[in-house]
């Protein structure tokens, strides 16, 4: 049990006194203790999946049925929400922005990233202390305050709801902490294996590829997740950069719909948002280990 | 994984000669540079830029009015009430989230390795869009059929309207953004408490202290910087917060929850006053950086170091 952690028979046996004070817990503090840990873990799963939970019972409930069924449970499960949510057009064209965004985003910060990560992290050049503003950028300029600018700036370069110019866009936001994630494991990766592959006469790019890069697949797993998160959830500038369902992607047509229905279908309504947060949880459940090792390494700026 | 700290040593650098050419690694890193230089620095000097000057679609001429439109910004009342919900939405977000993410931190941390799963669950929000939890939440405080409710009838109360009640609406709105930006605040403190020396707690435990006194006097002062990150991370959140509020109530009921994000995209995209939604952008960074570096002061004077 979680209680008896702290009280290995090795540090039983270090300290004399401990006979002493375990009895007195066993007697007073054990049922208190076990309950101060088991409370809050078990108001930590229901804070999580409360949410999901009553969203999934809605999305298979039908309309009319949400307010007669109130149970967690449908009476009678329907999968009627889901089939109205894949035959909306709105729905079609905004998966496919999603898809193309996301991926678009994901192979540029990486093409992008990686080469200066590199750079960063093994040359010695003037400008290299920029770096640590770089990094800092995206904390200091929340997206919601750039909303507007970009607007202008799309306007201004007729780029305005253009595929093309959302992917540059999060590319830019995604940079600094792909950067800094990929620098710290390039620099974990001894440099005498590079420098062996130079005396052996590779070039640099060989080097990149065949030393840094093999060992460097768990680093490019979760820029790669964490890239692609960002795109596929990515709201505010989507709102502000995008105008039609040529380009608009999967939170702005959510977020759309939910604002027109008249009376709130909220089956079709959880069912599109399930929908959309499906294809992350599948990803995310086979890499979970990687996406919090590299959420904190990144956060910890 | 190693820390940033892109200090290499200088001798095994140039232990090769000719093995570091500057000029490869000036072209690696421009394109890296160059995209976050025009869409992460640029849009801010522009805004700041722009904010100088009186645009508005009803006339071609764009006068510079210098800081008039900052002007403009304080003499209006909407803006301080905004702000004013800012603050409480801030404020109730920060507490409420550091609570439960201390609460929980301290929870995960004494888990057996059986239950790690636990903690999988608990990052699971960071993969839903804003949009996505506030539809979520919407559905889960309808007065109807609402979760909340049906407790609340079956305890014998009546049941609240929580959407179209002001002091509600606000709750929901800190319930929902603080439920999205747990996982990452989490991730920080259970990081810190992870790195406590065992030992430590241990021997408070057996000079008779009690878990929980261990946990406040002990463990709690040394996990300070985790906390001010935990800190600093709801609050940069809550400021910048605009989709979890705008599709869980757009500002509603009347202007209840209506806050700074909320207000600039109203002149912006609403009434086209562009001069004055950029002085509102410059106001929201301001705000910002000014919170963070409150932060790191306040733990600067009160942090046990």
């Amino acid at each position: 049990m979680a209680v008896t952690q702290d009280h290995g028979p090795a540090a039983a046996a270090a300290r004399p006194a401990m006979p002493r004070t375990r009895r007195r817990r066993s007697l007073l503090g054990g049922p208190l203790r076990r309950a101060a840990i088991w409370l809050p873990l078990a108001a930590l799963v229901v804070w999580t999946l409360g949410p999901f939970l009553i969203s999934v019972s809605v999305s298979f409930k039908a309309p009319a049925q949400v307010f007669a069924d109130p149970g967690l449970i449908p009476d009678e499960p329907t999968l009627d929400a889901y089939k109205r949510v894949i035959d909306r057009p709105g729905f079609r064209s905004a998966l496919w922005n999603s898809v193309v965004i996301g991926f678009g985003s994901l192979i540029l910060t990486l093409l992008i990233g990686v080469p200066a990560a590199y750079a960063f992290a093994r040359f010695r050049f003037r400008g290299r202390h920029l770096m640590l503003l770089f990094a800092l950028l995206p904390m200091l300029v929340p997206k919601v305050g750039l909303m507007f600018p970009l607007f202008l700036v799309a306007v201004e370069l007729k780029a305005f709801d253009s595929r093309l110019f959302l992917i540059l866009v999060f590319t830019g936001m995604l940079l600094p902490l792909a950067v800094w994630l990929l620098i710290g494991f390039f620099q974990a990766i001894p440099r005498e294996l590079e420098e062996a592959a130079a005396v052996d006469g590779a070039s640099q790019l060989r080097m990149l590829f065949h030393v840094v890069l093999p060992l460097s697949i768990p680093a490019l797993l979760t820029v790669a997740v964490l890239a692609f998160r960002e795109a596929w959830n990515e709201f505010e500038l989507v709102l502000a950069l995008t105008q039609t369902s040529a380009s608009r992607t999967l939170p702005y047509e959510l977020y759309l719909m939910q604002s027109a229905t008249g009376i709130a279908d909220y089956p079709l309504q959880n069912a599109f948002a399930l929908l959309t947060i499906l294809p992350l949880i599948l990803v995310y459940l086979r890499i979970e280990r990687y996406v919090a090792e590299g959420l904190l390494s990144g956060a910890v700026k | 994984m190693a820390e940033g700290n892109p200090t290499p040593d200088a001798a095994t650098a140039t232990r090769i000669v000719g093995w570091q050419h500057p000029l490869i690694a000036y072209i690696s890193s421009a394109p890296a540079m160059i995209i976050v230089a025009v869409f992460l620095a640029f849009p801010v000097l522009y805004a700041a830029w722009q904010s100088l000057f009186a645009i508005t679609p009803l006339s071609r001429e764009t006068p510079f009015v210098g800081f008039g439109n900052y002007i403009a910004v304080f003499n209006d009342p909407a803006f301080w009430s905004s702000l004013g919900r800012t603050a409480i939405f801030v404020a109730g977000t920060i507490a409420l989230g550091l609570t439960l993410s201390i609460i929980f931190a301290f929870a995960l941390n004494r888990i057996v390795s059986g239950l790690r799963f636990i903690r999988g669950l608990a990052i699971l929000p960071y993969i839903v869009s804003s949009v996505a939890a506030a539809l979520m939440f919407r559905t889960l405080f309808n007065s109807d059929f609402g979760f909340p409710n049906q407790v609340l009838e079956f305890l014998g109360f009546e049941g609240i309207a929580w959407l179209s009640n002001g002091f509600y609406a606000m709750i929901v709105v800190i319930l929902a953004q603080v439920w999205t930006d747990l996982p990452l605040a989490l991730l920080f403190i259970l990081g810190g408490l992870q790195t406590i020396d065992k030992q430590l707690t241990e021997a408070a435990l057996v000079d008779g202290a009690t878990g929980l006194r261990s946990a406040i006097h002990i463990s709690l002062p040394l996990i300070v910087p985790q906390i001010t990150l935990a800190t600093v991370w709801f609050s940069f959140k809550a400021v910048t917060s605009l989709g979890t509020v705008l599709a869980l109530t757009g500002g509603g009921p009347g202007d209840s929850t209506q806050l700074l994000t909320l207000e600039m995209v109203r002149l912006g995209f609403d009434e086209y006053d562009t001069g004055t939604a950029m002085a509102l952008v410059i106001i929201i960074f301001l705000l910002n950086a000014g919170l963070t570096l409150f932060y790191l002061s306040l733990q600067r004077k009160f942090g046990m170091k």
